[in-house]
């Protein structure tokens, strides 16, 4: 079981998502109550109005109907109204005509209204109703209509806005609570795979989703980090790698010769003590050029920038280079352009240079012929020797690689490499190409 | 001349006097920092050959507290600290030359002689003379046996080194330093090539045996035998 970390101590309710989810419940809920009050409050008034018309409308038929017709007919009339649209109460002389039994004092004329209770005798005996006095030809009369309908509408309405309201609350929540989980199993994830990058396991990659968010985002960039971190890796270990193998040849060369040393004649031993030295030697620039190339490529060397002549840096080429050319029985030439200066560490840029010369001497063959040019940002050496085979151009390049099995040519098989790090430290492009036959190196700055 | 080495490997400190002492210096050690500053303060030296790691004070602060109290005297840091931003680190702290570990003596020996002849009023030189071989240094104009031989400017360097360092053994990165101003190992035979030049011309006049390679080590100028 992998130690997950100060996250697996983390319930859902304390992590941000929640808090988040919190505030955005409190907030739906305002908007939502808000809008259901506005809701309630357009419902009353609605109700009022409709009340205020039906009643004047009943008010109006009534006065109509008492100017119309006789007394009998009205009481007739008034006895078989319908009690569901009105309940009607007409003094006739002394009884009451009419679906109630009585009529309440101090009930105001319409259309000012009043409520007022009534008992009945059925299941419902409450009934809450509202109404007013009318005048009319023969008589005043009570014209009222039922409200607890209305009231019972307005019970139900304020029912279900309670419970929308608590089932928004409710699924806000618990929506919530989910989604913060779900982030943060994310974030448990997470801390899961670093955890297990610091031990080591530098091919662990965060997982990224298809839905491209902000996890996805973070994610990226976290694998990106991670892969320049495991490219150093690889890098300081090839280092390491190149180091102890490269180094073991000449370092039991070494210790074969001091162990022959003693058994050898005494006038041999200045030779071999010699001989002893140079292979130490060689460990040594071996070594040191590892550790300056790594520098180089990882750019922990500082450059000392200066502004560098390309038609002088050749011209200094050109004349290092002529002895050993001439040496070998080959013809170096050098053909300068128009002068273009870049800023650059002078030494390393020198070396590096010097380095493709070298390589064009020690490998193109005798009698070969070498060309150094230059004109403004590009310089290019050139060889009419033996070439380099197109498919291994690339592998010149990297660390140790000599394409020459025999290692006839005494070398660290960093030159190179360290060219090419020096070079793109100067943001200078370097190809090689054929130069039919031979090899061009082509750098440009 | 007086030298004081600082340095606290007891094994280089054994090799850099018995050679030293074999050339006729007087040279005096100290094993840790604040005894070399000590010393160096309080003492008149010609040289000091100062390591950088160093017990209790280090080398660059020696050097810098030695600086400090207007002490000019030259300054060889010899360390195993070889990049080249160490290099310009000791040299900016007021180090006079620079040396990486391991080193071979001949090559030490070389660079403290010219330190600590810095100090010096030379005579003008204008000519030198090693057994046959004769340079005026005006005209450069070379001559052998009293036949003249025309030199190539870089081969004229390399020949006035050797010369000013007769019967020296002179490593190549020193050669390499003396004739080009630029500062790098360039594990090529670069100067292999040019001193083969030298050599073929003089053995046009019999005398090829003048400049010795030395194995593992370099070249040398030899007068007499």
């Amino acid at each position: 079981m992998l130690d997950i970390g100060y996250a697996k101590g983390i319930k859902p309710y304390q992590s941000s998502a929640w808090r988040i989810t919190i505030i955005f419940s409190a907030l739906v809920t305002v908007i939502i109550g808000t809008l259901l009050l506005g809701m309630y409050r357009q419902l009353i008034n609605e109700q009022e109005y409709q009340l205020d018309l039906h009643l004047d409308a009943e008010m109006t038929r009534y006065q109509q109907m008492a100017l119309t017709l006789d007394r009998r007919s009205f009481a007739t009339q008034v006895k078989s109204a319908d009690p569901k649209v009105a309940l009607i109460v007409w003094r006739n002389s002394l009884d009451l005509v009419g679906s109630l039994s009585m009529i309440p004092k101090d009930m105001p004329m319409l259309p000012e209204r009043r409520e007022f209770p009534v008992f009945t005798g059925g299941p419902e005996k409450l009934h809450i109703l509202t109404g007013g006095m009318v005048m009319t030809r023969y008589g005043p009369m009570l014209i009222a209509t039922r409200v607890d309908q209305l009231g019972t509408l307005i019970d139900k309405f304020t029912n279900a806005a309670i419970t929308a309201l608590m089932l928004t609350v409710v699924l806000t929540l618990a929506l919530g609570y989910l989604f913060s989980k779900a982030i943060l199993r994310r974030l448990v994830q997470y801390n899961r795979l670093s955890k297990r990058i610091e031990q080591g396991q530098y091919s662990t990659r965060l997982p990224v989703s298809w839905r491209q968010d902000e996890f996805d985002m973070l994610a990226k960039q976290f694998n990106g980090v991670l892969d320049a971190l495991e490219q150093n890796l690889a890098a300081v270990r090839g280092v390491t790698d190149n180091i102890a193998h490269d180094l073991r040849t000449p370092l039991s060369h070494l210790r074969i010769g001091l162990e022959q040393l003693p058994s050898k004649p005494k006038e041999e031993l200045a030779e071999s003590c010699a001989i002893i030295t140079e292979e130490l030697d060689h460990c040594l620039a071996t070594f040191d050029a590892m550790l300056s190339l790594t520098r180089i490529e990882e750019g922990q060397q500082t450059l000392e920038l200066q502004d560098v002549s390309l038609v002088s840096i050749s011209q200094d080429l050109f004349e290092m280079a002529e002895a050993m050319a001439e040496f070998n029985g080959q013809s170096l030439t050098l053909t300068t352009g128009e002068e273009f200066q870049v800023s650059g560490d002078k030494y390393l840029l020198f070396q590096a240079l010097f380095n493709l010369v070298d390589n064009a001497i020690k490998y193109s063959g005798e009698g070969a012929e070498i060309r150094i040019s230059q004109n403004r940002n590009v310089i290019s050496i050139q060889d009419n020797g033996p070439g380099i085979p197109e498919s291994s151009r690339e592998k010149v390049f990297e660390r140790l690689v000599r394409l020459d099995p025999s290692r006839h040519h005494k070398g660290t098989g960093l030159g190179l490499s360290m060219v090419k790090a020096i070079l793109s430290r100067h943001n200078a492009k370097i190809a090689l190409s054929s130069a039919y036959p031979g090899l061009r190196v082509t750098i440009t700055f | 001349m007086k030298i004081l080495m600082v340095e606290d490997d007891a094994t280089t400190i054994e090799y850099v006097v018995k050679g030293f002492v074999e050339q006729g210096h007087n040279i005096e050690t100290a094993t840790d920092g604040h005894q070399g500053l000590l010393l160096a303060t309080s003492m008149k030296y010609d040289l000091i050959i100062l390591d950088r790691m160093l017990p209790q004070l280090d080398g660059l602060k020696l050097l810098a507290a030695l600086r400090a109290t207007g002490s000019q005297t030259p300054v060889l840091i010899l360390s195993a600290l070889s990049h080249v931003d160490e290099r310009v680190k000791g040299l900016r702290a007021g180090g006079d030359d620079y040396m990486t570990k391991p080193f071979a003596f001949s090559e030490l020996l070389v660079r403290a002689e010219k330190l600590m002849q810095r100090g010096e009023s030379q005579p003008t030189i204008t000519d030198l003379n090693v057994g046959p071989l004769t340079i005026e240094l005006l005209t450069r104009k070379v001559t052998l046996d009293g036949q003249e031989i025309l030199l190539q400017p870089k081969e004229f360097q390399l020949l006035k080194y050797l010369m000013e360092h007769v019967n020296q053994v002179i490593s190549r990165t020193l050669l390499f330093e003396a004739v080009w101003d630029y500062h790098f190992d360039p594990r090529t035979n670069v100067i292999d090539v040019h001193i083969a030049k030298l050599r073929r011309k003089f053995e046009e006049l019999g005398h090829g045996e003048l400049i010795e390679t030395v194995r593992g080590a370099g070249y040398r100028l030899r007068q007499g035998h």
